[in-house]
């Protein structure tokens, strides 16, 4: 999911921001956040890091972008199994449903941590294990009733429930107690210090719904705080909306809203350009050039920190062997794979992720294909040119990603390595003996912060452990990161902790994903997002306007 | 006269009936037969051991599938063709309903430009074979017949609604909350693009039955009798060469019911074509199974119309019958 909501930027002025940077979110949803914000205060873990202004938003000349107007957006879909269930959407509704709801903390386009619901930063207890958060004053539903304590408390029970199959629960089960302190204020006790937790009141998914909400059945009863009210649904086809005029944050500016799915590309972009839609999310990069000849329409390019990674268990063979796992990094031509794989939309990575993560390690020194040294690291392993693995892959994880693992194999072979591309159906990828029992695979994540994925996907508990990664000090570092309230000094061990997979983890990062999205001119306002997931501007339809 | 049709047209639909039974069952198996799982499919990459469980069982999947089946057939029997399992899991009726007006709509358009069209062209070619008339409409229909049917839309595409003349909507999204029937304008180029896929071959058809029956020996008689030329063909040829034009412009118009996927991508037109494609992704078994049998009785139907079509119009056959 996507993200959005926009936040106060410019009817507050700009009071500074203090950037806090926390990370966040996950695979292709994912969250994000609005824009510039305003914010405030922060808890001990304030502190800003990243610096750097969000200044997107606002109409360029300064002058108040004009009202009115019905965007129409093309987006990727046209399977009937999304719900307006803001805890329990499938995957791909989340920039549906993001239009609608909101959640108490969120984040800028350039990854910044913002507040949302919440009127500031939550308030840390010293040792980490107790988060207080007070709500903006005056705030509504779109059905008039007032968001106080309660809806937060019932939300946040909601979520926990497994029987709501939530997406966020994952990172809520490490509350012990939520307590409400008063009409406005809400306090959540841990079990334990968690230092990646005011993420996960950030998520897009831990929206705050009001007290006895249910899964909609009606789009009315798609209740939430957010710049659009849904006005009619239709599962595969479209969503309408329409602009929530006492809505808190920036805009929305439109009158209307629509999202239209397409399952083929180039009718979605057929529509834009014959006028159907204003705007198109996740332009192919096969069509830009059809784009670019054609005035009147632009192309938004948003550097995301998405990755689709190659994963090794390194507890099966051959990957429990490190040397073999640094030889298949070796291998790698990362600029050829991203020129044949993604027409050259993608930019290069280092076998570590959390890129915008500001643990994330610079200095060490980007890797590059080196046959030579592959060679010589499995000999050493006692491979001689008979090493034969099996790569299994799918468009489940992204559509270009069978083209990577063929260009793998061939690359492999340079190293005289035999590479078997398994390609498995989208729908069996994920299932059980499948995913998570893969030797050799392929994966996808979003824009997410270290400590956040962390606990999903590098830890045996997690769901989604699918390198099977366990190491002894890294786990130590990565303990005390979690207990670490001090920024500074967390970044430095989550800087450890990539330094340690980059020497022996189980992933081949060799990109992080470019989003195209493409508009008509008269469409303005919009704003790369480094979260966009499903689309460069990751859905802020409500900072854009009509020119 | 009518008893003996009446005959077969109760027999043919006890066959048709014992066929969507049979094929309930095969899709059944085949959707338990195929690779992954309904909750699998729903959850995605969420799909962690708990949350299928979970899932399952809120979906009735944790039960034998003898089960499901007959629960499923006896839904059927009370007219409930149950809920769809993904998203807001609507009754399956509503899921399909639309969508299926929707399709039989473009159907109707389609045929309404196909049928005629291939009647005139078809015929006349036959006619006068081999003239320059004959020959134009050859390399038409053969041109069309070789297009991929994608490429004759994304060619009308270009040529009415983006690049040369800007007249027609180049996507046909229908609005979820007004008629088909009112967005007319919608319907004409993915119409016209199945009618142009489909029309070649019913032209071919009737110009090589033309072609033979012209030969034949009750022609030669007529013309000898000195009939004008357009009363035989009218009476005597047309009748005689348009039995093998009536079973293609079936099997063509039940095609356009069940597999017209590719013109509904391109055009992102809501029917049921697509629906079944994302239905079987996501192993939502209540509706693949609707549609299918759905699609399967549009064969069933189609063909018995052709056949009683063809027995009025050959007498030969029609007086057997007594």
């Amino acid at each position: 999911m996507s993200d959005q909501e926009g936040k106060p930027s410019f009817d507050l002025g700009k009071l500074g921001e203090i950037a806090n940077s926390k990370r966040m979110t996950r695979r292709r949803m994912l969250q994000g956040a609005g824009a510039a914000g305003a914010l405030v205060a922060l808890g001990p873990f304030a502190s800003a890091c990243g610096g750097s202004q969000s200044g997107t938003s606002a109409s360029p000349s300064g002058a108040a972008p004009k009202k009115g107007g019905h965007i129409r957006s093309g987006i990727n879909g046209g399977n009937p199994k999304d719900s307006l269930d803001c805890h329990n959407s499938s995957i791909n509704a989340g920039q549906k449903i993001e239009q609608t709801y909101e959640s108490l903390l969120g984040w800028t386009p350039d990854r910044k941590l913002e507040v949302r619901l919440a009127e500031s930063f939550p308030e840390i207890s010293a040792d980490g294990a107790e988060y207080t958060v007070r709500l903006k004053s005056g705030l509504t539903f779109h059905n008039g009733k007032s968001v106080t304590a309660d809806d937060v408390v019932y939300s946040f029970r909601r979520m926990l429930d497994p029987k709501t199959l939530a997406l966020a629960r994952n990172h809520l089960t490490v509350i012990s107690d939520i307590k409400k302190v008063d009409d406005l204020t809400v306090t959540f006790k841990l079990e334990k210090p968690d230092a990646s937790f005011i993420e996960a009141l950030a998520y897009s998914q831990s929206c705050i719904v009001p007290e006895g909400y249910e899964r909609p059945k009606r789009p009315e009863d798609a209740i939430g705080t957010g710049p659009w009210k849904v006005t009619s649904f239709t599962p595969g086809e479209q969503v309408d909306y329409v602009a929530n005029r006492d809505y808190w944050g920036v805009g929305p500016y439109a009158d209307k809203l629509t999202m239209i799915e397409f399952t083929d590309s180039t009718a979605k972009l057929n529509a834009l350009l014959g006028g159907s839609v204003d705007h198109l999310a996740m332009l192919e990069t096969s069509q830009v050039p059809m784009v670019e000849s054609s005035p009147g329409f632009s192309i938004l390019k948003a550097r995301t920190g998405g990755w689709d990674p190659f994963t090794m268990a390194i507890d099966l063979k051959p990957f429990n062997d490190v040397r073999v796992r640094q030889a298949f990094r070796l291998i790698v031509d990362r600029p050829q794979m991203i020129k044949q794989a993604f027409s050259g939309y993608a930019w290069v990575g280092s076998d570590m992720w959390a890129v915008f993560d500001p643990g994330y390690p610079k200095d060490l020194p980007q890797r590059e294909q080196d046959l030579e040294q592959a060679r010589s690291l499995l000999k050493q392993a006692g491979y001689d040119n008979d090493l034969t693995v099996v790569l299994n892959c799918s468009t489940a994880t992204g559509p270009n990603d069978p083209n990577a693992a063929q260009v793998f194999a061939e690359q492999a072979k340079g190293a005289g390595v035999t590479v078997k591309v398994n390609k498995v159906d989208s729908g069996a990828y994920w299932s059980k003996g499948n995913y998570l029992s893969y030797p050799f695979a392929m994966s996808m994540w979003g824009t997410n912060s270290y400590l956040w994925l962390c606990k999903s996907m590098l830890f045996p508990t997690g769901p989604y452990w699918e390198t099977h990664w366990k190491d002894e000090e890294w786990e130590k570092l990565v303990l005390e990161a979690y207990q670490t309230v001090d920024d500074d000094k967390r970044n430095e061990l989550i800087k450890e902790c990539q330094r340690i997979e980059y020497e022996r983890g189980g992933h081949i990062v060799y990109e992080f994903h470019i989003m195209l999205d493409a508009h008509s001119d008269k469409l303005q306002g919009l704003v790369p997002d480094v979260f966009g997931a499903e689309g460069a501007t990751n859905s802020r339809f409500n900072r854009m306007y009509f020119v | 006269m009518l008893s003996p049709v009446l005959k077969i047209i109760l027999r043919r639909l006890a066959f048709g009936l014992l066929t969507l039974v049979v094929i309930s069952v095969l899709v059944f198996a085949a959707t338990q037969a195929l690779p992954g799982d309904t909750a699998t499919a729903i959850l995605g990459k969420s799909a962690t051991p708990e949350r299928v469980k979970v899932l399952e069982k809120q979906l009735g999947l944790d039960r034998p599938l003898y089960e499901q089946y007959f629960s499923w057939v006896a839904g059927i029997l009370r007219g409930d063709f149950g809920n769809s399992l993904v998203g807001t899991m609507l009754p399956v009726t509503q899921m399909i309903g639309r969508r299926l007006m929707n399709t039989l709509a473009l159907m109707l358009i389609a045929a309404l430009i196909d049928v005629p069209t291939a009647l005139v062209l078809g015929s006349l070619s036959g006619r006068f074979r081999d003239g320059l008339f004959d020959g134009f409409v050859s390399v038409g229909s053969l041109t069309f017949a070789a297009l991929p049917t994608f490429v004759i839309g994304i060619m009308l595409i270009l040529a009415f609604a983006t690049q040369i003349l800007q007249i027609l909507p180049a996507v046909s999204r229908i609005e979820p909350d007004a008629s088909v029937w009112s967005q007319m304008d919608l319907l004409w180029l993915p119409a016209l693009t199945l009618a142009l896929a489909s029309a070649p071959f019913a032209v071919r058809m009737l110009r090589g039955s033309m072609i033979e029956v012209l030969e034949s020996d009750y022609v030669q008689m007529a013309r000898l009798k000195g009939t004008p030329e357009r009363l035989v063909l009218q009476r005597h040829a047309l009748p005689n060469a348009i039995v093998p034009f009536i079973q293609v412009v079936a099997l063509d118009l039940a095609w356009m019911i069940g597999g017209v996927v590719t013109v509904e991508y391109l055009f992102n037109f809501p029917g049921i074509g697509a629906l079944l494609v994302s239905a079987v992704s996501d192993r939502d078994v209540p509706v693949i199974q609707a549609l299918v049998l759905l699609i399967a009785s549009a064969y069933v139907v189609f063909n018995l119309v052709a056949d009683i079509l063809t027995i009025l119009v050959t007498p030969r056959l029609r007086t057997g019958l007594q």
